[in-house]
């Protein structure tokens, strides 16, 4: 028997007890703890994983993204994935002391880990990949993960280190994502849009690759889809967009935040409608495809199960308080919320709640709000509040966006602000509310306690 | 009045938020009827055919950073004569260490600066990441209160909050002067508690945040001195900044209490 594997779960599972007792989510502290006891105890399990992992990284639409390839690979397959949340190994060492039995034995068929992109390298040394689905990179959170350059660069020493029996699905649209292909020798897929426009206002974009990966000349974009996503190519060398062999087409958005497309695999085409909004989203819903096709599920289970998927909780989420509708997007980044911000501008009129914190998890430094385009937002909006800690850094920026506000609307409180907002407004107007991640957590608090059907996170 | 602004690199030097500072530059002067022309100026584009009053050159990404400094060198002259007349320039981090002499990196590369400031940068493995506070250089003190101009908010400070993000230490040399002096976070380069550098109406920071919207006294007076080359002394209009100072405010009570 191995003793220090017995010894880690033991101590994992006893401290997952202890914080269940006392009410909390246990996502991250069991792990940190067995693997204190038993730095391979990831590894360890991994083993016993007969159909290997999935990775699922990038910085923006990972929780979305593995959560729908959950949901279809469960069809087929017995899945475990860290859905609970936390994305670091401490997170995919947790979810595994829930699911293992007290000698540390798994009964999975396959492992579905969503990957912080800043623990990337360390997740492939554990979890052993068969398949690492990456979907873009953005800048985001500078305080934690530096550059994105800096953050590709790792990526790449990582990749040079697979077996060649993995597969790789990759975003074709991102240049940054495309490049990796040369870091790897082993089989590709990649996922695109092949639209060369899209229905949604243009936002000044915040464009993170905008030379070639391999010369450095100026990229040629004959489309530009979202910050530096689109279609591209090296004037000088033979860097382009790859060819997707998953594609999205015939796009369009719809004003009840759902969307229509025609998925395209190979010479087959089927129109999907979906209940998520924007552009990102399409390109979750194209990364979970072509990993659940590439895992032996059929285009038509795969399509019958992105109809029903209802997204990552918070990421977009609607309720009602008195007859008034919510509609909640988390922000964290300026790409992530331009693409949000290009949704809600699709609106006649809008009421705003922006809560702006600066807590670790959302990025101490609130810079990026002065790289977001509010300023495509400021002749729609009937009412604007804001809240969070950092509320006067976001009124100042609206201010300067030309927004007109009163300092009667920025709360200190969250709780306060939601209910405050809801009371200025009337009847069948919809209050959006834009919180950043920590934000979101007190949302989902008030939301609770205001007696909606809202699942707690805890459960989900 | 009319003033011309050229926001050097604007596509490559791009990635810190520090867009905010030609966005509050041009606002605070259209709010008192000054008229401002922006031009974005990157590579291969010269400087030559403009007479500007003020330069902002933002923070990029080490890899954008190495094409702008190849190109820099072609502006160099002109950037001089520039500054030397009395224009204005704002930088911040990347393009304040691009106006050094040069930047040694933790491998031992040089890069090329323009030596505008005198002053280098050496890479290190410390990330000085946080909240930076920063008191004037008092010789700028009076000056800066002086230009400010507002309606409602009895100027007690002429301190400087931003956020920074950087792994090269800068050291300066003895032709220039520091901005100010660190009071929390550590500045150019951790050791000296100097922050930013002055040379004649060319400024350099690490102060991201964006920098000028919070601190709108320092933004104010950016905006005299680049009247001041064209139209001699002006005062100017004073506008509400209840905001502005709520922002100042409370990114300085977040700093204080973060250790």
């Amino acid at each position: 028997m191995d003793f220090k594997l017995f010894l880690a779960t033991l101590a994992g599972k006893i401290l997952a007890f202890v914080i269940g007792v006392f009410g909390g989510g246990a996502t991250a502290a069991p792990g940190l703890y067995a693997l204190k006891i038993d730095p391979n105890f990831v590894s360890k399990l991994s083993k016993q994983i007969p159909q290997g992992s999935i990775i699922i990284s990038g910085t923006n639409g990972k929780t979305t993204t593995a959560r729908l390839t959950y949901d279809i690979l469960s069809i087929k397959y017995q899945v475990i994935h860290n859905r609970q949340g936390s994305n670091l190994l401490r997170g995919i060492a947790s979810t595994m002391i829930t699911n293992c039995s007290i000698f540390g034995k798994l009964k999975f068929d396959l492992a579905l880990w969503e990957v912080d992109e800043a623990t990337l390298p360390e997740a492939i040394n554990n979890v052993f990949p068969k398949t690492i689905v990456l979907l873009n990179l953005f800048r985001d959170q500078l305080d934690r993960y530096g550059e994105v350059d800096s953050t590709r660069v790792k990526w790449q020493k990582a990749l040079r280190t697979l077996p060649k029996n993995t597969t790789l699905i990759l975003n074709c649209d991102d240049p940054g994502i495309s490049i990796l292909e040369k870091s790897f020798a082993g089989k590709k897929i990649f996922f695109g849009v092949s639209d060369s426009k899209v229905r949604l206002p243009a936002v000044a974009t915040v464009a993170d690759v905008k030379h070639c990966l391999v010369c450095a000349a100026g990229l040629i974009f004959t489309a530009q889809l979202s910050a530096h996503l689109g279609h591209y190519r090296c004037p000088s060398c033979n860097f382009k967009r790859p060819i997707p062999s998953i594609s999205a087409t015939n796009i369009i958005f719809k004003p009840d935040f759902s969307t229509s497309i025609s998925l395209n695999l190979g010479n087959q085409t089927s129109t999907v409608n979906y209940p998520l909004p924007g552009l990102y989203n399409i390109y979750n819903v194209l990364a979970a495809s072509a990993t659940a096709l590439n895992y032996g599920i059929d285009l038509a289970t795969v399509i019958e199960k992105i109809k029903k998927f209802s997204t990552a909780f918070g990421r977009f989420q609607k309720t009602t308080i008195n007859d008034r509708e919510l509609l909640t997007f988390l922000i964290k980044n300026p790409a992530g919320a331009n693409e949000v911000l290009r949704i809600i501008s699709n609106l006649s009129k809008v009421n705003l709640l922006i809560i702006l914190n600066d807590k670790i998890a959302d990025g101490r430094d609130v810079s990026w709000i002065w790289d977001t385009d509010w300023e495509i937002l400021k002749n729609k909006v009937d009412n604007v509040f804001i809240s969070g800690i950092r509320r006067f850094d976001m009124a100042l920026r609206l201010k300067y966006a030309g927004f007109k506000l009163s300092k009667n609307n920025v709360y200190k409180e969250v709780n306060y602000s939601i209910l405050n907002a809801l009371q200025k407004l009337s009847t069948k107007d919809t209050l959006i509310i834009l919180p950043t991640y920590t934000a979101l957590l007190d949302v989902q608090k008030t939301l609770s306690r205001a007696g909606e059907k809202v699942t707690k996170w805890q459960k989900q | 009045m009319t003033l011309n602004i050229c926001h050097l690199y604007p596509d490559l030097m791009d990635t810190y938020g520090d867009k905010g500072n030609t966005v509050t530059f041009q606002k605070r002067c259209r709010w008192r009827g000054i008229d401002v022309k922006v031009a974005n100026i990157s590579v291969g584009q010269p400087l030559s055919n403009f007479d500007f009053d003020f330069y902002f050159f933002g923070g990029g990404q080490d890899k954008a950073q190495t094409i702008v400094g190849i190109d820099l060198q072609k502006k160099k002259r002109h950037l001089e004569t520039a500054v030397n007349n009395g224009a204005v320039l704002l930088s911040i981090c990347g393009g304040y260490q691009l106006l050094q002499k040069y930047f040694k990196t933790k491998t031992g590369e040089i890069i090329k600066g323009i030596g505008l400031f005198d002053a280098f940068t050496v890479g290190s493995d410390e990330r000085m990441i946080q909240n930076l506070l920063v008191e004037i250089n008092s010789e700028l003190e009076q000056d800066i209160k002086d230009s400010y101009q507002t309606t409602d908010y009895r100027l007690s400070t002429t301190n400087l909050i931003g956020f920074e993000n950087h792994s090269g230490k800068t050291y300066l040399g003895k032709n220039v002067q520091p901005l100010g002096r660190v009071i929390k976070g550590a500045g150019n380069s951790g050791e000296d508690k100097t922050e930013g550098a002055v040379y004649k109406n060319a400024f350099g920071c690490y102060l991201h945040g964006s920098l000028l919207p919070k601190n709108p006294h320092f933004a104010d007076y950016l905006i005299v001195k680049s009247l001041e080359r064209r139209y001699g002394k002006v005062k100017l209009k004073p506008l509400n900044d209840e905001i502005e100072w709520l922002a100042h405010k409370s990114a300085i009570d977040r700093t204080r209490s973060q250790t």
